[in-house]
């Protein structure tokens, strides 16, 4: 039956192919604009923790200014990294399954016998569990262990683009290359690893690119270096020294935390206010005690990486959705009316009032198909222009808005799902006239 | 005017001007929000940078090897690119104005953190920073060579004295001159204003405070710096390619990062402002169009629908002018049905935009706009319609149809 309703649907379109085509065209339209305003929104909103998202935590502990909080917008919130004395007393607490402290430092990468172009890097400045924990990829070699965070060892992991540049890509490890004055021993190379958002390191950009090389986390201090990302300090305080700056209450530190079960994180949690409540006792902390700890879900979040124009433009284009499907409605009412005649003999004939009905509810689905596949054509098109535009000055326009066939899929469905809606009414009105008063002109 | 028998004729077709009321006042709520979003980011995108950003790149220097001279670099570097064709000047600075990279810090108008207070965004570079950025100095002088420090380690503090924008100056003194004038720092160190800069944006294009500007005589520290390079009107892109070859040329142990422009880091930090006003503008138009369709398709089914009663009433004697009006009248009712229901939805809109997403309150001018638009669109969309309907001659009448 499905497929004679098929067959009507397109001898009705052929009928009226201007009237058809207006609406796949206005269907088209709301979907094209849908799908690049769904396409910037679901690449923001990505989780790449995948279920490891409600297992690894991030801590977020309120050592701000007694006078002002830390975010304008809502009061209640707490700082997004951590000072170096809180990360360092943070990694000592032996509740988690794996912990890790970081931050991200720059510097110039090159080869002690000149084998490479020297280069301005940003390496990442971890303890060892990042790679278990991330779950990062290795194309050669491993990662170091906690004893080399201890040393520290001069060792490093390199990522894949890294040791093309430097090594041509061939298995480096074991090979070194010099950092601020000292050589590092290669013991890793990173298959591709790019998690979209970057949710371990929001602070310094959700979708800004990942590090080139991953040096043991000790040997930040050792060889001074600051961060080369975000940094916020709020207290007065004489900085004279890189070792006064590292007991500042400046933060530029994160920390994740591998917590699997409900009681660690219930002890985690009581682990950090017992610190905070401790440190108040020092003199730190002068903020009323304000500590959360977020799983990667939360942590995005809080971190609005998902911006409130993606969201405000995402419900505009659906709106706008909204008046083209309105438009389909009037388009399908007037389009069924004029070929009442037809269905008035096809109800003589016998056709039931709900064969008539779902005769043209296929006829609006087909029409929705259309719309939608088109939409999503116009849409891609849309993203390329935008990418093409926009890529000249934002390096992340690909990261921004990706070509991703989930997307096309998702707005076809939305647009089939929405035409039949649409074909609702205008195919239960018609199919509710009276055959005789169409019979008697013919 | 003859309402009643016009509504009656509406009322024949419910189903048609519903759909066309409900999406005219769909259309309504988009439109008028739409547009008042899109100004302001239009506005936020327009506001002058007091730079002439479109004559500016800058890039990275960073030296590596061991007892490597930073001064000197800067100085010879410096040398060359001032005397280079087509540069207007050059100068080392830390950080970039419009690049979204930048740092900021409190100052206040008395010691002892007292007085007033305000945060500013402040960039280190020497004498010729204000020319080549394209500033312009209400009062005051840009820096001497003598105050210039040149640091090889990074430290607390900057040297003595200062060259500040109109808005940190107004924050900090009010009223008062400002040009020869002292401010301090959080750890009482006073700084001597010898500059006023009219007007200037710092590096954060979304902060309130983004005109609260400093720059400090300072270089370095090493072994890295940025320099700016401010170029001739159209010669941009030639002088790019020289000045990258000219600093390998005359010493390769260095690390040159990527040149970039001043206008593509403007258009990068304006990036999220401007596709929001490029999506809004788009959608914006097509809905429009889509609404004079819908209000154009009514009339011309209405119209069509209705030949033979306008065939009699032309032989009863009404005169085509009176057919127009009638159908105009028609789709004006439809048209105001739409947009007081479209008023609600707006508000309710633009109510929501703004608590959800700390957007400012819809302006209620907007609204008032969009309704006398609606109106306008609606009509002009019924127009050939109703002309259309007052050509039907008085002969149809008698017509079987």
């Amino acid at each position: 039956m499905f497929a004679y309703y098929l067959r009507l649907a397109l001898a009705s379109f052929r009928r009226n192919p201007g009237l058809t085509a207006l609406m796949v065209f206005a269907i088209a339209l709301g979907i094209s604009v849908c799908m690049i305003t769904l396409t910037s929104y679901r690449a923001a909103a990505n989780n790449p923790a995948g279920d490891r998202s409600s297992i690894l935590f991030a801590p977020s502990i309120d050592n701000w200014d007694p006078e002002q909080p830390y975010e304008q917008y809502d009061k209640t919130l707490a700082p997004t990294m951590l000072t170096y004395r809180d990360a360092k007393a943070l990694y000592e607490s032996n509740i988690p399954d794996r912990k890790l402290i970081m931050y991200k430092a720059g510097g110039i990468v090159s080869r002690a016998d000149k084998g490479m172009e020297p280069e301005y890097i940003a390496a990442r400045m971890t303890t060892a569990d990042f790679f278990p924990m991330f779950q990062v990829p290795f194309l050669y070699g491993g990662s170091w262990d906690g004893k080399a965070d201890i040393g520290p060892e001069p060792v490093v992991v390199l990522s894949k683009e890294m040791n093309r540049k430097a090594f041509g890509g061939v298995n480096s490890v074991g090979k070194s290359i010099v950092w601020h004055d000292r050589e590092f021993r290669v013991i890793g190379v990173l298959d591709d690893f790019e998690p979209l958002p970057k949710y371990f390191d929001v602070s310094n950009g959700s979708f800004t690119d990942m590090e080139d090389a991953y040096i043991p986390f000790a040997w930040g201090p050792v060889l001074e270096l600051g961060s080369d990302g975000n940094t916020n300090c709020w207290k007065t305080e004489t900085i004279d020294s890189y070792k006064a700056f590292l007991n500042s209450e400046c933060i530029w530190f994160h920390g994740w935390f591998e917590l699997r079960t409900a009681d660690k994180q219930r002890a985690f949690r009581e682990f950090l206010d017992n610190y905070v409540v401790d440190q108040k006792k020092h003199g730190r902390f002068p903020r009323p005690l304000n500590n959360y700890l977020y799983d990667v879900d939360g942590w995005l979040k809080r971190n609005k990486v998902v911006e409130d124009d993606n969201k405000a433009v995402l419900v505009m284009a659906f709106a706008f959705l909204a008046v083209c499907l309105v438009n389909t409605i009037g388009l399908l009412l007037a389009k069924f009316l004029n070929g009442a005649p037809q269905s008035g003999v096809r109800r003589a004939l016998g056709a039931s009032r709900r064969d008539i009905f779902l005769q043209h509810l296929t006829e609006s689905g087909v029409v929705a198909l259309a719309g939608g596949i088109v939409g999503g054509l116009l849409g891609v098109t849309g993203i390329w222009a935008l990418r093409a535009y926009y890529g000249r000055f934002v390096e992340d326009a690909p990261k921004l808005l990706p070509f991703d066939e989930i997307n096309f899929v998702i707005v076809v469905a939305i647009a089939v799902f929405a035409g039949l809606i649409a074909g609702l009414y205008p195919a239960w009105r018609i199919g509710r006239a009276a055959p005789a008063s169409y019979l008697k002109v013919q | 005017m003859e309402i009643r028998p016009i509504l009656s004729a509406l009322l024949r077709n419910r189903a048609g001007a519903i759909l066309v009321a409900l999406q005219i006042a769909i259309t309504l709520a988009i439109v008028v929000n739409a547009i008042y979003v899109t100004q302001q980011r239009v506005e936020k995108i327009g506001r002058p940078t007091g730079m002439d950003d479109q004559n500016i790149f800058s890039f990275t220097v960073t030296g590596f090897e061991k007892n490597f001279d930073f001064q000197a670099m800067v100085r010879d570097d410096m040398a060359m690119l001032r005397q280079m064709p087509g540069i207007v000047d050059a100068a080392p600075i830390r950080q970039v104005p419009l690049s979204g990279s930048g740092s900021s810090t409190g100052f206040f108008s008395l010691p002892n953190q007292k007085g007033e207070q305000s945060p500013a965004n402040y960039y280190s570079t020497d004498e010729h920073g204000i020319n080549t950025l394209g500033t312009k100095l209400s009062g005051g002088a840009t820096f001497e060579p003598g105050m210039i420090e040149f640091r090889n380690e990074d430290k607390q503090g900057f040297p003595a004295t200062a060259i500040i924008s109109q808005g940190l100056a107004k924050a900090l003194f009010k009223d008062k001159a400002a040009l020869g004038n002292t401010f301090y720092d959080d750890q009482s160190k006073p700084y001597r204003v010898v500059g006023v800069i009219q007007h200037i944006h710092g590096s954060w294009v979304g902060w309130d405070k983004v005109d609260r500007v400093m720059l400090s005589p300072l270089v370095g520290p090493g072994p890295g710096t940025q320099y700016i390079v401010r170029t001739q009107p159209g010669e941009i892109d030639r002088v790019m390619t020289a000045t990258e070859t000219a600093l390998r040329k005359r010493d390769p142990n260095r690390v040159v990062g990527k040149l970039r422009k001043m206008s593509d880091y403007k258009k990068r930090s304006y990036a999220g402002d401007s596709f929001m006003a490029v999506t809004l503008t788009t959608v914006t138009g097509l809905v429009l169009v889509f609404s004079a369709l819908g209000i154009f398709g009514l009339a011309t089914f209405n119209v069509n629908n209705r030949t033979r009663q306008i065939g009699t009433r032309r032989a009863v004697g009404a005169r085509k002018r009176d057919i127009v009006r009638h159908f105009m009248t028609e789709n004006w009712m439809v048209t105001t049905l739409g947009v007081l229901v479209g008023c609600i939805l707006a508000l309710g809109a633009g109510f929501w935009l703004s608590n959800q997403y700390q957007m400012p309150r819809l302006d209620l001018y907007y609204l008032l706009g969009g309704v006398l638009g609606l109106w306008a669109v609606g009509q002009f969309a019924a127009w050939q319609p109703s002309r259309r309907a007052a050509k039907v001659s008085p002969a149809m009448a008698t017509r079987n149809i």
